[in-house]
This record gives C-alpha cells, sequence and structure tokens, in this order.
C-alpha cells in the first residue's frame, strides 16, 4: 500500500482551474517548470498544451482550441474552422488560425487515409491527438474508427452502396403505415372490381387474419402500428429539442427541417429494428454529433448519404453502450451503476483524497453528475466543438470508447479537485452538474497521463 | 390514413343500457381521428363518451336526441386538398328520419346530391347498409347498441370505421353476431374526376 500522499505531477499548478476563460491564457505563459513529465509519452507530447512555443515548432501550443473553447452560442462551429483551415497556408501563425502542428497533423492524416490499406494503429495514434475539422477528414476517419468502411480503400464504394441500400430498404419496411401494408398484401384486383358496377349493393369482403384498426391482437399490424405511434412522439419530440441553439438542428430553415427527419427516421428505424431496446432518451444526443460530421461532409455523395451512414455508426457506437440504455440492467454487472462505481473506483484509485472529499464527507454520489456524463457520452457537458474533439480521442483509443470515456470523466474530476475540495455538497453538485469549460487538450492529455498510471 | 368512425342510433338509455362490452373493449381513445355520429345518441353522458374517444365529433340530430343544439345535417371534409394528385373527401351526415320513405336510396341519392357529398351516412333504419351509386356512396352504420328499431326487433349491434387515404376509403364493418365480432371490409375508391360544384 503506497503512502497517501496526492502523487507529485497531480500537486502541479498546472490542475487548478479557474473560472474565467482569459485567465486561462495568462496562465499559460507562466514558465513551463511542470512539463517534465510529459517526456514519459510519447503520444502526449503534441496534446502538451500549456507550453508557450518557447520549444520546437512540433510541441507549439494549439491556439486554435483557445477560440473554439469559449463558452458562447456556436451557430456553426465547424465552419468557422475550415474557413480558418483553408487560408492557413497563408497566414503560418495568426491567432486565429492553424497553427504547423494542426497542418501536419492534417498532412498526415490524409496521406494515411489516402493509403491503399489503411494502417489502424497508426491511424488510431494520430486521430487520437485530434483530428483537424477541414476537408472532411474527421468524416473519414469517423467511419473508418468505427468499422463502418473497410480499412481496404478498394472496397469502399462497394460497401457504401451495399450499405446504404440496405439503409433504403429499412426504411421502406418499417416506415410503412398500415394501410398501405394492407394494400399491399392484397394485391388482387380490387380496382377493377369497383369500375364494374356504377351502383348497387357494394360488396362486402373478408378481413384478411382479423386485421382491422381496431384490433386488439398482438400480431396485428394495427395495433404494433398504435403502439409504435407513442414512441414516434417521443422521438419527434427529443429530436426536436435537440441543440436547439444550433441552426443546423433546430430553427425554421428547411434544412433544419430534413436534418430532423433526418434524425427522426433513424432513431424509429433504430427502434422497430431493436425491440428489446426501443428508443430512450439521451440516444438522439449521440446520434447528433455523428450526422453533423458526416453532413457537412465535403464531398456531395458522401454528404448525400449521411443519414445512412449515421444509422449504421449509431448502431455501432451504440453497441458499445447498449447496457447503460437498458432500465433492467441498470442494477447488473453491466449497467449503468455498475459503469459509475467504476468510475468511482478509479478516481479512489487515482486521487483517494478527492474521492473521499466528494463520496464521504460531501456525500456528492456519482449518479447525480456521473450518470449524464457517461450516458451521453459528455455530450451535453462541453460545447458542440469540444466535444466532437473529444469524441475524436473516444472513438480512436486502442482501449475502447467505455475505457476512455472512465480515463476521461475521472481528469474532469481532477481538473476541478481544487474547487470541488473547498467546496460542500450543494456547491460541488453545481459545479459538476455545470462543468466549467476547460481547454480540452488539456482535459485529454491529463486522461491520458490516467492511463499510464497504474493504481499506486 | 384517416381513420373515421361513423356509429349511431344507440338509444341509450331508453331502449338500451349501454354498447355491447366487446365493442366497448375495441373502442379505445388515440387511434381514431374523427368520429361521425348519426344521432340519436340520446343523452349527453354519451356525448361525453365519444368525445373521450376522439375529440373531433360532428353529430347530427335525431328524433329522440335530447339534445336540441345538433344540426340537422352537416358536411366535412376529410384530406388535404393538393392540385392534380390527391383530393379530399366529402362526407355528409343526416340522421334520415327527414328522409321520407326512411331508407329508400333514391331520397337518400337526393339529400348527397344537396349536400354534395362524396360519402352519405345516415342512420335511423337500424340496419347496415352501404349502396354505391353514381353520386356517390351511402353509408348506414346501423346501431351501435342493437336497440330496437320502428319496424324491427331484430337488430344486430353494428358500427362502420372508415380508412381514408387519398382517394381510396377501405370501410370495416364491425358487427356483433351471437355474441362475436365479425369484421368484414368494403373497398372504394373516389373517381377522380368529380365535377366541381357550382
Amino acid at each position: 500500500m503506497a503512502k497517501e500522499r496526492i502523487p507529485d505531477w497531480l500537486n502541479s499548478s498546472l490542475w487548478s482551474t479557474t473560472p474565467s476563460v482569459d485567465d486561462r491564457l495568462h496562465r499559460f505563459s507562466l514558465s513551463p517548470t511542470t512539463t517534465t513529465t510529459t517526456a514519459a509519452a510519447a503520444v502526449s507530447e503534441p496534446i502538451v498544451q500549456p507550453t508557450v512555443p518557447v520549444s520546437p515548432p512540433a510541441a507549439a501550443s494549439r491556439p486554435q482550441y483557445t477560440v473554439t473553447s469559449q463558452k458562447y452560442e456556436f451557430r456553426d462551429p465547424i465552419d468557422k474552422n475550415s474557413n480558418n483551415n483553408s487560408n492557413d497556408n497563408d497566414q503560418n501563425a495568426s491567432p486565429s488560425g492553424v497553427s504547423p502542428d494542426d497542418i501536419s497533423r492534417q498532412a498526415q492524416l490524409l496521406a494515411e487515409l489516402s493509403k491503399k490499406v489503411v494502417n489502424f494503429r497508426e491511424l488510431r495514434r494520430i486521430a487520437s491527438q485530434g483530428i483537424p475539422d477541414g476537408a472532411g477528414i474527421r468524416s473519414t476517419v469517423w467511419k473508418l474508427l468505427l468499422g463502418y468502411l473497410p480499412p481496404d480503400r478498394l472496397q469502399w464504394s462497394s460497401e457504401l452502396a451495399k450499405k446504404r441500400s440496405e439503409y433504403k430498404q429499412f426504411k421502406e419496411e418499417l416506415l410503412m403505415n398500415p394501410t398501405e401494408i394492407t394494400r399491399k398484401l392484397e394485391k388482387s384486383a380490387v380496382d377493377d372490381h369497383s369500375k364494374s358496377e356504377s351502383s348497387g349493393l357494394l360488396s362486402r369482403s373478408q378481413v384478411t387474419h382479423g386485421e382491422h384498426p381496431l384490433s386488439l391482437g398482438e400480431s396485428s399490424i394495427w395495433n404494433q402500428f398504435f403502439q409504435d405511434t407513442e414512441i414516434i412522439e417521443q422521438i419527434d419530440r427529443d429530436v426536436k429539442r435537440t441543440h436547439p441553439d444550433m441552426q443546423f438542428f433546430s430553427g425554421d430553415l428547411p434544412l433544419a427541417k430534413s436534418n430532423q427527419d433526418a434524425l427522426k427516421d433513424i432513431l424509429i428505424v433504430f427502434a422497430k429494428l431493436n425491440p428489446g431496446i426501443r428508443y430512450v432518451q439521451g440516444m438522439n444526443e449521440i446520434l447528433a454529433p455523428l450526422f453533423y460530421v458526416f453532413r457537412n461532409d465535403p464531398d456531395e455523395e458522401m454528404a448525400a448519404a449521411a443519414e445512412a451512414d449515421s444509422f449504421f455508426c449509431f448502431v455501432e457506437l451504440l453497441s458499445g453502450f447498449r447496457d447503460h440504455f437498458c432500465k433492467q440492467l441498470d442494477n447488473s454487472t453491466v449497467g449503468i451503476r455498475s459503469t459509475i462505481s467504476r468510475l468511482s473506483q478509479f478516481l479512489k484509485e487515482h486521487d483517494e483524497e478527492l474521492w473521499r472529499h466528494l463520496e464521504i464527507t460531501t456525500k456528492v454520489n456519482p449518479q447525480f453528475y456521473a450518470f449524464r456524463w457517461i450516458t451521453l457520452l459528455l455530450t451535453q457537458e462541453f460545447n458542440f466543438a469540444d466535444s466532437l474533439h473529444i469524441w475524436d480521442t473516444l472513438l480512436s483509443d486502442p482501449e475502447g470508447p467505455l475505457e476512455t470515456l472512465l480515463r476521461v470523466c475521472c481528469a474532469m474530476l481532477i481538473l476541478v479537485r481544487r474547487r470541488l475540495l473547498a467546496g460542500d455538497f450543494t456547491s460541488n453538485l453545481k459545479l459538476l452538474q455545470n462543468y466549467p469549460s476547460s481547454n480540452i487538450s488539456h482535459l485529454l492529455y491529463v486522461a491520458n497521463k490516467l492511463r499510464s498510471q497504474a493504481s499506486n | 390514413m384517416v381513420l373515421v368512425l361513423a356509429i349511431g342510433d344507440l338509444h341509450i338509455p331508453h331502449r338500451a343500457p349501454d354498447l355491447p362490452p366487446k365493442f366497448k373493449s375495441m373502442l379505445v381513445p388515440g387511434k381514431i381521428q374523427h368520429i361521425i355520429c348519426t344521432g340519436n345518441l340520446c343523452i349527453k353522458e354519451v356525448h361525453d363518451y365519444f368525445k373521450t374517444l376522439c375529440p373531433d365529433l360532428h353529430i347530427t340530430r335525431g328524433e329522440y336526441d335530447e339534445d336540441s343544439r345538433y344540426p340537422e345535417n352537416k358536411t366535412l371534409t376529410i384530406g388535404q386538398f393538393k392540385l392534380g394528385t390527391i383530393g379530399q373527401f366529402k362526407l355528409g351526415i343526416c340522421h334520415g328520419h327527414q328522409v321520407i320513405p326512411w331508407g329508400d336510396l333514391d331520397s337518400l341519392a337526393m339529400v348527397q346530391r344537396q349536400l354534395d357529398v362524396d360519402i352519405l351516412v345516415t342512420g335511423h333504419t337500424h340496419q347496415f347498409k352501404a349502396y354505391k351509386h353514381e353520386g356517390g356512396v351511402v353509408i348506414n352504420p346501423g346501431s351501435a347498441t342493437g336497440a330496437y328499431s320502428s319496424f324491427t326487433y331484430d337488430v344486430n349491434p353494428s358500427f362502420v370505421l372508415m380508412d381514408i387515404d387519398g382517394l381510396r376509403v377501405v370501410v370495416y364493418v364491425y358487427e356483433l353476431i351471437d355474441g362475436e365480432v365479425k369484421v368484414d371490409k368494403i373497398d372504394f375508391k373516389k373517381t377522380a374526376t368529380a365535377p366541381s360544384a357550382h
């Protein structure tokens, strides 16, 4: 049993965060005394955020992220950045432009993507440092990481065509209303019949299989339809509430409407294909970033098929987290409660003092804050652009998204430890439920460090 | 896909205490978009019951209805009018005791032409009927409670549910025969070239 002291690297002034955004910029111009520990993990080199560009350009600071992590409402964060990206060749070190580090990463990614067979380890390594926002790179990389696109480039077009037509078929089958279904089932000539007699008693015909609109039978398509209506209404409500501050998702433009319709269709098809889990509130939040990224792909063909692509990637992403959405599994070893207690355990291993203070002294049950963090994959805690960056890391880490998520959550707690240690139940809960905006690269760096630190 | 319930001649409480339980179990709120009632409910409680099934309720006055504010006949249009493709269905409601001889096809056809509707829903005879003639279709949902009528005791409870989808209507007839619910259906299409009313 090691000494109960806080490890040195944790003690540094690096971890203290202040509420205001501007302070951070000041602090990062302090002398880089504490970055010695970064030498250990080579991967984290470019993420060493706090150092001022005293060191060689490879480890340059990334001004790009200070722009995006400010907390005001975002209209289209990606558009802004992609505009910047296109100009970056001219202005090398402009404060709102892209640092040379980003350019190199973009070049690396493009090189990797254009290979005949994509090397996944390489891709993951580069992607975990963050994916630049322009040129549709993120869209392609996410599709690769989620297993939607095969590693062999030549197979891409055939795979895509196959999957897209599959989705189209799902839609046709599952989104029909019962009237259309019954009409399809009996293609027998009813039309000719009605033309022949101009007047007289209308002929009655048998109802097939007891299928009528008021049927209460379990297998009746009408009954199923009405049962599904509830879920469809729920999905509709949630989709309308997704990211109300973003024009992409909500607003009066026909663009927003078509995006909402796409989200709805994806979620309805998913709910119908998965009767075990159906639709649970929150799935829309997990779908939204995927759809956003794929829809904003500069490649026309990719953007047009964003709905089908998002569906399959959503299924893939959710497969690791399904159990969190299943109510019956709440108390089991795979459910949300067990994941939250794993997080708690993780925190205990890395920062016992904080853990003790949070759970025992101030009695902040991790369920109060971690539930949303974990089930929604941190989409609600940060602004949209930041959450995309976090997702880059979540998806690219070889340990898997769940493990990475736990590490990031732990890092989030550690970053505000000073405030947490000083606070009581109310202030801690308030802080954790409205997590302050912070430097994402910094956060991810800390999360990464937690990986190499085994339990003390 | 619009579901319209056509029901009437319940004569509650005078001739029947309530709807048959098998019918009642099928009529649940949330499924039906419109209710058309031919009349003779007769009391407010029945009106309220229908309101719980569906807020959009259209009633015409039967001779025994205690609420005298119901109109003698009513028309309503179902469906959205889109240029060229899908048209509207016009439904007319009338109790039928005003039309003499009762249940006579020609006289009812006259009423239908007067109201200028595609489907005329009437009652009073307590017998299910569905006629087609040049002007359109006449549907009589019968009596939902099986109440005796002016000329016969032998009445099977019945009502009608119409599924209107564009220009096609599927009429589902629900009858209670020997204690069992029997469902039949009738399919018809509106002839697209209906002359416009002047």
